[in-house]
C-alpha cells in the first residue's frame, strides 16, 4: 500500500468542500477510465440498473441529496444537498424538498419539482421499475407544490425516509420524457443521448465501448475541474490491469484480484484509493434438507456444528491469500460499505482445538476410523455449491474444503455455471453455497436475507430466528435515534447464531493517476465526484491536450 | 493391424512417439506414490507461488500445492479424456465420413445436413443440458459426451477426401474387378484417408484437454481439488505473468502429448500409405 | 448442375431451419432463467417476477414463442434483449459485427496464409529437419490456449516493450473515425496483437491438413507424369499438386468460416475487443434468449453457407463429381 492517502480525512474534506478546489481558470484535463461494465442505458429508473449504468448516470443526473461521508442512510444531518437546497419535515410522514433555483437541464430548461415527481413516480411503479418499486413501497405519494417544492408522503414513520426519497430515483427531465410511453423509455432515443443536469454531458458514444463525457460549463455547483472523461469498457480484470501498466488509462474500476494487485501496487505514477465496497462474500448453511425443503437439514440445524465449522477456519489467512489487502473478514452480513453505518459485531477467532471439542460434545467423532467424523452412522459430509465463473470464490471454496478436511469433515465442491448456481440456490438445492452479494447502502435490505419474512425470496437457506426477526423489524420501523442500536443488536445475534460463514467484505483498491488532485472515489459509485477533482498545475500530459 | 503397429514401432518418429506416450502414461499411473498429496495445502501463508526449487521441482501454486504432484495426478484425468474422447470422436467421424462420401446420394445429403446442423449449434447448450440432467457426472460419461459431440468436423473432412479418392483409378479398378463395398472401404478408402485422420486425431487431443478444463468451470468435468492439466492452466490465468511456472508446466505437458500423438499418427499413416501402394 | 444447385440450396435452407429449431429448444432446456439471474442482486416479489416474464414473453408456451421468433426472423426482427434494458437485438449485433468481422477476417486470412505456405513447404520436404521442426512448432502453437498466448503477447509487446496498444480497437480520441488515414493506421495497430493471437493458435490445423493433403497429391501418378515431362518444379507443385490437394482445404475453410462471426471469447476479453464473442457469452451467462438466438442463427447461417460454398467449390474443381 505505497502512498496510501489518509483515507477518511481526504474523503471527508473533499466531500465537505462543495466548491471544487480549482475554480479559477482550470487547466485542460482529460481523465481516461477503464470500467468493468458496458453502460449502455445510463438513465435512472430503468429496471435493469447495472452497476456500470449507475456509475455513468451518476455523472449525468444529480440526486436531490447525496449520502454524506459516513454513508449513513439513517443520519439525515450527514446528507449533502444537491438539487435540493434544503428539506423540511412538517410531520413524521411528510418530507418537503426545496429545489435549488440555479439547477438547469443541459438543454437550458430549469429543473422543476415536476421532474422529481416524474422520476419518483416511475421508480415507484413496479411495472416500470420492478426492483425500486419493491424498495420504495413505503412512499405513499409524491407531489409538486409550484415549480420549486417537492412533497413526499410516506405510509409510516421510519428512519430511512430521506434515503428512500433521494437515492434510487434522481429527477428526470419530464419536459422531454412525458411524451414517450413510459414502458418504452428504455428503447427510446433519449437513452442513447440522455440530457441530464449533472456535471457532465454525454458527448459521444462509439462501439468500443468508448463513452466521451464533456464538462457541463454551466453546472450550478461549480465548473468541473476536469473537462473531459473517457470511459472505456474492459470487462476482463487482466485487460484492465494491463491498460494501467501500459499507461493507456488514468484509473480503472476495481482491481479485484491479488495477482493484479501485486503487479500494480508498485506503479509509481498511481495512487491507490481503498474504497469500502458493497460486495460481501459468504457461505450459507442451508437450514432445510436440499432433497426435500420441507424437512430440516440433517446437519446444519445444530448451531454448535455451524459454530465449530467456523472455528476451524482461519478466515484471515484464507481471505488474505485470495484477496490480499483488498478484503477484510466481516463477522456478520455486513459489506465494508454497510459496516460504515452499522457497527459490526466482534469476530469469531479461529480455534481448531475448540472446533474439535465442540463437535465431539455434539456427538461428532470418528467412530468408524475412516478419517471422517460421524454421528449415529451419518458421516459429517456435505456439498458446497460454487459458481465456477468467479475464480476468487472457487479459490476460497478450495481453501475451506482443505481446512475442513483436516478437521475430519468431507466437503465436495459442486462448481457450476452461473445461471445454474442461481437456479439451484433459489430452489434450495444445496448444503452450503458460496454467495456474493452487492449490498445497497441501506441496512433495511438485511431483513430480506436474514429474517423469516424473506422466505420465498432472498432467504433461500430458510434461516429463521425469532430474536433476529423482531430486532430487524423494529429497526426498520423505529426512529432515527434508535435504529442504529437495533441493527447492532440484530447483527450481534446473527453473529452468535452463525447462519453462514462470513468470509470477505471487499475493499476495492482503485488506482488513480497522480497528476490529479482532490481525488475522491465513492464506494457506492466510484466516479460520481470526479467533478470535484482537478489536474495538478503544470502536470498536464499529452492526452490532456489532445 | 499388428503389422501396422509393428511398422510404426520400426519407424523412428513412431517409436519416439510411442515411448513418449508410454512415459507420460506411466508417470500418471505410477509416480503419484512418490509425490505429495496434490490436494494438500501445506502452508497457505508462506508457501504460495514459490518458484521452482529443490523442495518443489516445479514450484507451488496459489494455495501452496505442489505443481509437480498436481501435474502428475492431473495426467490421469487429462490423458484418459484425451485418449478416450479422441478415439471415440475420430472413429465416429471416420465411419460417417466414409459412408457419406462413398454412398453418395440421399445418404450423403442426409448425413451431411445433420452434421451441418450440429456444427451450427453451440456445443455449450448440449453440454449444459447434460449438467441439468445429471448433476454429478462420472468421468466415463464425460468422455462419452466429449467424444460424441466432437466428430462433426472430422466427418466432413474425411468425406471430402473420400470424394476425391472415389474418382481415382485404383478405386475404380477395384470396383470394376468386382470388389465388395466393404473391401473397397477397408482396403482402399480407409488407408487413403489416413493422412487427414492422423491430422484430425492430433489436433483433437489438444482440443479436448482444454475443453475438459473449460467444462469443469461449468460444472461438467472433474471438480476441485482433483487436478487436470487444462484445469491447472485455467486456474493459472491470473498468474500467467507473475508465476509463469503454474501455466507453463501443464502447457508443456499438453504440447508433449500432442506431439507424441502426432508422431505416432504420422508413422501410422506412413505405414498405411506403404501398405496401400 | 442447376438441378443439383437448386436442390443443394434447398437443403441448406432446411438445414438452417433445423439448426435454428434445435438451438431454440435446446437453449430452453438448459437450466437457468433470465429474470431470476437479472433480479439476483435486488430480488423482486413473485408477482413482479411474473409480470416481467410476461413482458418478455417468456411465460408463453414454447411453441408460441418459437413461432413468434420465426415470424420475427422473416421480418428481420430478432426481438428485444432482456439483459440490455430492451434494446433491439439487431441493433446490438450490428454494433458489434464490424469489429468481429475485422478481427475474424484478418485472423482467418493469416491462418490460411501461414497454414498453406507452411503445409506445402513441409510436404515438399517431408521427413527432413525443417519439416519436423515446423511440425513441432505448429503443433505446440495449436495446443496453446488462446488466452495464454494473448496474455503473454499483451504483456511482452504491450506493457513491457510498449510497441503496440494492449486493448480496444482504437485510440479513444480516434474512436468512431476509422476512415481517415490516421484512424485506419490506428485500427491496424490495435488489430495486430489480437489477430496474431488468434491466427497463431489456429494455423496449426490448416498446416497439418495441407501437409497431409499435399503429400497424398504429390504421390499421385499424374504428378509423377508431370515431373517426368520436365515441367518446372514450381509449376508441378502449385498448378498440379496443390490443385489436387485443394479439396480438404476447401472443407476446412468451410469449417473455420464461423470464426469470422463467432469471434473468440478469450481473445476478445483479454484485448477488450468490442466483438460478438463477448456479447454472446454474456447472453448465455444471463440466459438472454433473444440475444442468444440472434447470435446463434448468425453463426448457423455462416456454417451452412460455408459448407454450401465448400460443396460448390468441390464440384467446380472436380468435374467427375458432376456425373455420379
Amino acid at each position: 500500500m505505497t502512498g496510501r492517502p489518509a483515507f477518511p480525512a481526504a474523503f471527508l474534506s473533499a466531500l465537505l468542500a462543495v466548491q471544487p478546489a480549482a475554480s479559477q481558470a482550470p487547466p485542460q484535463a482529460t481523465l481516461v477510465i477503464a470500467v468493468a461494465g458496458d453502460p449502455d442505458s445510463p438513465v435512472p429508473t430503468l429496471w435493469r440498473n447495472s452497476q456500470g449504468n449507475r456509475e455513468l448516470s451518476d455523472l449525468l443526473f444529480l440526486r436531490l441529496a447525496d449520502l454524506g461521508p459516513t454513508l449513513s442512510t439513517i443520519d439525515e444531518a450527514s446528507f449533502v444537498p444537491r438539487l435540493a437546497r434544503r428539506w423540511t419535515r412538517s410531520d413524521p410522514v411528510t418530507l418537503t424538498f426545496e429545489l435549488d433555483p440555479r439547477a438547469r437541464w443541459q438543454d437550458g430548461v430549469p429543473v422543476t419539482a415536476r421532474d422529481a415527481v416524474f422520476a419518483l413516480d416511475r421508480a415507484r411503479d413496479p411495472a416500470l421499475s420492478p426492483q425500486t418499486g419493491t424498495l420504495l413501497r413505503r412512499i405513499r405519494s409524491v407531489s409538486a407544490e409550484g415549480d420549486r417544492r417537492v412533497v413526499v408522503r410516506f405510509t409510516e414513520p421510519y428512519p430511512e425516509q430521506l434515503y428512500d426519497a433521494t437515492y434510487h430515483a434522481p429527477p428526470l427531465p419530464a419536459h422531454l420524457l412525458e411524451g414517450i410511453p413510459p414502458e418504452s423509455l428504455a428503447a427510446s432515443a433519449f437513452v442513447g443521448r440522455p440530457v441530464g443536469n449533472g456535471p457532465y454531458a454525454l458527448a459521444r458514444r462509439s462501439p468500443g465501448p468508448v463513452i466521451e463525457l464533456t464538462a457541463n460549463p454551466g453546472f450550478f455547483l461549480g465548473r468541473p475541474g476536469i473537462d473531459r472523461i473517457l470511459l472505456l469498457g474492459a470487462k476482463d480484470p487482466e485487460a484492465r490491469a494491463n491498460l494501467l501498466l501500459s499507461g493507456e488509462v488514468d484509473a480503472i474500476d476495481n482491481i479485484y484480484s491479488l495477482p493484479n494487485w501485486s503487479r500494480l501496487e508498485r506503479l509509481p505514477s498511481y495512487l491507490y484509493y481503498p474504497v469500502p465496497g458493497p460486495t460481501l462474500i459468504y457461505a450459507t448453511f442451508n437450514q432445510r434438507d436440499p432433497a426435500d425443503t420441507a424437512r430440516p437439514h440433517p446437519i446444519f440445524t445444530d448451531p454448535g456444528v455451524r459454530r465449530a465449522l467456523v472455528l476451524a477456519l482461519d478466515r484471515e489467512e484464507l481471505v488474505r491469500g485470495v484477496y490480499g489487502p483488498l478484503a477484510r473478514v466481516p463477522d456478520g452480513p455486513l459489506s465494508s460499505l454497510l459496516a460504515r453505518s452499522v457497527d459490526a459485531p466482534p469476530v469469531i477467532r479461529p480455534d481448531s482445538v475448540g472446533a474439535r471439542r465442540l463437535l465431539a460434545a455434539r456427538g461428532w467423532s470418528d467412530h468408524d476410523g475412516d478419517g471422517v467424523l460421524d454421528k449415529d452412522g451419518r458421516p459429517l459430509a456435505f456439498r458446497l455449491l460454487v459458481p465456477g465463473i468467479v475464480a476468487a470464490r472457487v479459490a476460497l471454496a478450495s481453501r475451506m474444503q482443505e481446512a475442513w478436511r483436516r478437521l475430519g469433515v468431507r466437503v465436495d465442491l459442486d462448481v457450476v455455471e452461473g445461471a445454474v448456481f442461481i437456479e439451484r440456490r433459489n430452489a434450495g438445492r444445496f448444503d452450503m453455497d458460496m454467495y456474493g452479494v452487492s449490498q445497497d447502502p441501506s441496512p433495511s435490505g438485511l431483513r430480506q436475507s436474514w429474517s423469516c419474512s424473506g422466505f420465498g425470496g432472498s432467504n433461500v437457506m430458510h434461516y429463521c430466528d425469532a430474536t433476529v426477526d423482531s430486532l430487524l423489524q423494529l429497526a426498520a420501523g423505529s426512529d432515527r435515534a434508535r435504529a442504529p442500536q437495533l441493527y447492532r443488536a440484530a447483527m450481534r445475534r446473527i453473529a452468535e447464531d452463525v447462519p453462514a460463514v462470513f468470509l470477505a467484505a471487499l475493499v476495492f483498491g482503485t488506482p488513480v493517476h497522480r497528476r490529479f488532485t482532490n481525488v475522491v472515489v465513492r464506494p457506492e459509485s466510484n466516479w460520481s465526484l470526479v467533478w470535484q477533482w482537478a489536474l495538478r498545475p503544470g502536470q498536464a500530459i499529452d492526452r490532456d491536450r489532445q | 493391424m499388428t503389422s501396422l503397429w509393428g511398422a510404426t514401432w520400426h519407424d523412428r518418429g513412431g517409436r519416439l512417439g510411442l515411448l513418449l506416450l508410454g512415459v507420460l502414461t506411466g508417470m500418471a499411473l505410477f509416480a503419484p506414490g512418490f509425490l505429495p498429496d496434490p490436494r494438500a495445502m501445506p502452508d497457505i501463508s508462506h508457501g504460495v507461488l514459490l518458484p521452482p526449487g529443490p523442495a518443489h521441482l516445479l514450484g507451488t501454486d496459489e494455495h501452496s500445492r505442489d505443481v509437480l504432484a498436481r501435474l502428475v495426478f492431473g495426467g490421469r484425468v487429462s490423458l484418459a479424456v484425451a485418449l478416450g474422447a479422441v478415439t471415440l470422436s475420430v472413429t465416429l467421424g471416420a465411419l460417417i465420413g466414409v459412408v457419406a462420401g462413398y454412398a453418395g446420394g440421399v445418404i450423403d445429403a442426409g448425413l451431411m445436413r445433420c452434421v451441418d446442423a450440429a456444427l451450427a449449434i453451440p456445443r455449450l447448450f448440449l453440454l449444459l443440458i447434460i449438467v441439468a440432467i445429471i448433476e454429478r457426472i462420472p468421468l466415463g460419461v464425460l468422455i462419452l459426451t466429449i467424444g460424441a459431440t466432437g466428430w462433426f468436423g472430422t466427418s466432413r473432412l474425411v468425406r471430402s477426401e473420400v470424394l476425391r479418392l472415389r474418382g481415382m483409378d485404383f478405386v475404380r479398378a477395384a470396383e470394376a474387378l468386382g470388389a465388395s463395398r466393404r473391401r473397397v472401404i477397408a482396403r482402399h478408402l480407409l488407408p487413403g484417408v489416413a493422412g487427414p485422420l492422423a491430422a484430425a486425431t492430433t489436433l483433437a487431443v489438444g482440443d479436448v484437454i482444454l475443453l475438459e478444463a473449460g467444462l469443469s468451470f461449468l460444472g461438467l468435468g472433474v471438480q476441485p481439488p482433483t487436478p487436470s492439466w487444462g484445469g491447472m492452466i485455467f486456474e493459472a490465468k491470473p498468474y500467467v505473468v507473475t508465476a509463469p511456472w503454474m501455466s507453463l508446466a501443464p502447457g508443456v505437458a499438453i504440447a508433449l502429448t500432442v506431439v507424441a500423438v502426432s508422431l505416432v499418427g504420422d508413422a501410422l499413416s506412413r505405414s498405411a500409405g506403404a501398405t496401400r501402394s | 448442375m442447376s438441378v443439383w444447385l437448386v436442390r443443394r440450396v434447398a437443403q441448406a435452407l432446411v438445414t438452417f431451419l433445423l439448426a435454428a429449431t434445435l438451438a431454440f429448444f435446446l437453449m430452453r432446456l438448459t437450466p437457468g432463467d433470465p429474470l431470476a439471474r437479472l433480479t439476483e442482486d435486488r430480488p423482486v416479489s413473485p408477482e413482479t417476477l411474473r409480470a416481467l416474464r410476461a413482458r418478455y414473453g417468456v411465460d408463453r408456451p414454447l411453441v408460441a414463442q418459437f413461432s413468434a421468433f420465426l415470424g420475427g426472423v422473416i421480418r428481420g426482427d430478432l426481438g428485444q434483449s432482456i439483459s440490455h434494458n430492451g434494446r433491439e437485438v439487431t441493433e446490438l449485433i450490428r454494433s458489434r459485427l464490424p469489429a468481429t468481422l475485422l478481427l475474424g477476417g484478418t485472423a482467418l486470412l493469416l491462418n490460411f496464409l501461414f497454414g498453406i505456405a507452411i503445409g506445402v513447404f513441409q510436404a515438399t520436404r517431408a521427413g527432413t529437419g525443417p519439416d519436423r521442426a515446423l511440425t513441432l512448432i505448429s503443433l505446440a502453437a495449436y495446443a496453446t490456449p488462446s488466452f495464454w498466448l494473448a496474455l503473454i503477447l499483451q504483456w511482452g509487446l504491450g506493457t513491457e516493450l510498449h510497441w503496440l496498444p494492449v486493448a480496444f480497437m482504437q485510440e479513444p480520441w480516434l474512436a468512431g473515425r476509422p476512415w481517415s488515414l490516421a484512424g485506419a493506421l490506428d485500427v491496424f495497430r490495435h488489430l495486430v496483437l489480437p489477430a496474431l493471437s488468434l491466427a497463431l493458435v489456429t494455423f496449426g490445423a490448416t498446416a497439418r491438413y495441407q501437409r497431409a493433403a499435399m503429400l497424398d497429391a504429390l504421390a499421385l501418378d499424374c504428378i509423377r507424369t508431370a515431373r517426368t515431362k520436365g515441367l518446372p518444379e514450381r509449376a508441378v507443385r502449385w498448378r498440379h499438386a496443390w490443385r489436387n490437394a485443394l479439396g480438404p482445404m476447401l472443407t476446412l475453410f468451410g469449417l473455420w468460416l464461423p470464426l469470422l462471426v463467432a469471434g473468440s471469447l478469450y481473445v476478445e476479453a483479454v484485448f477488450a475487443w468490442p466483438g460478438l464473442g463477448t456479447l454472446a457469452a454474456e447472453a448465455i451467462a444471463y440466459r438472454d434468449y433473444p440475444v442468444i438466438m440472434g447470435t446463434t442463427i448468425l453463426v448457423s447461417g455462416v456454417v451452412v453457407l460455408g459448407n454450401l460454398a465448400a460443396d460448390l467449390a468441390h464440384r467446380w474443381l472436380d468435374p467427375r463429381l458432376r456425373t455420379p
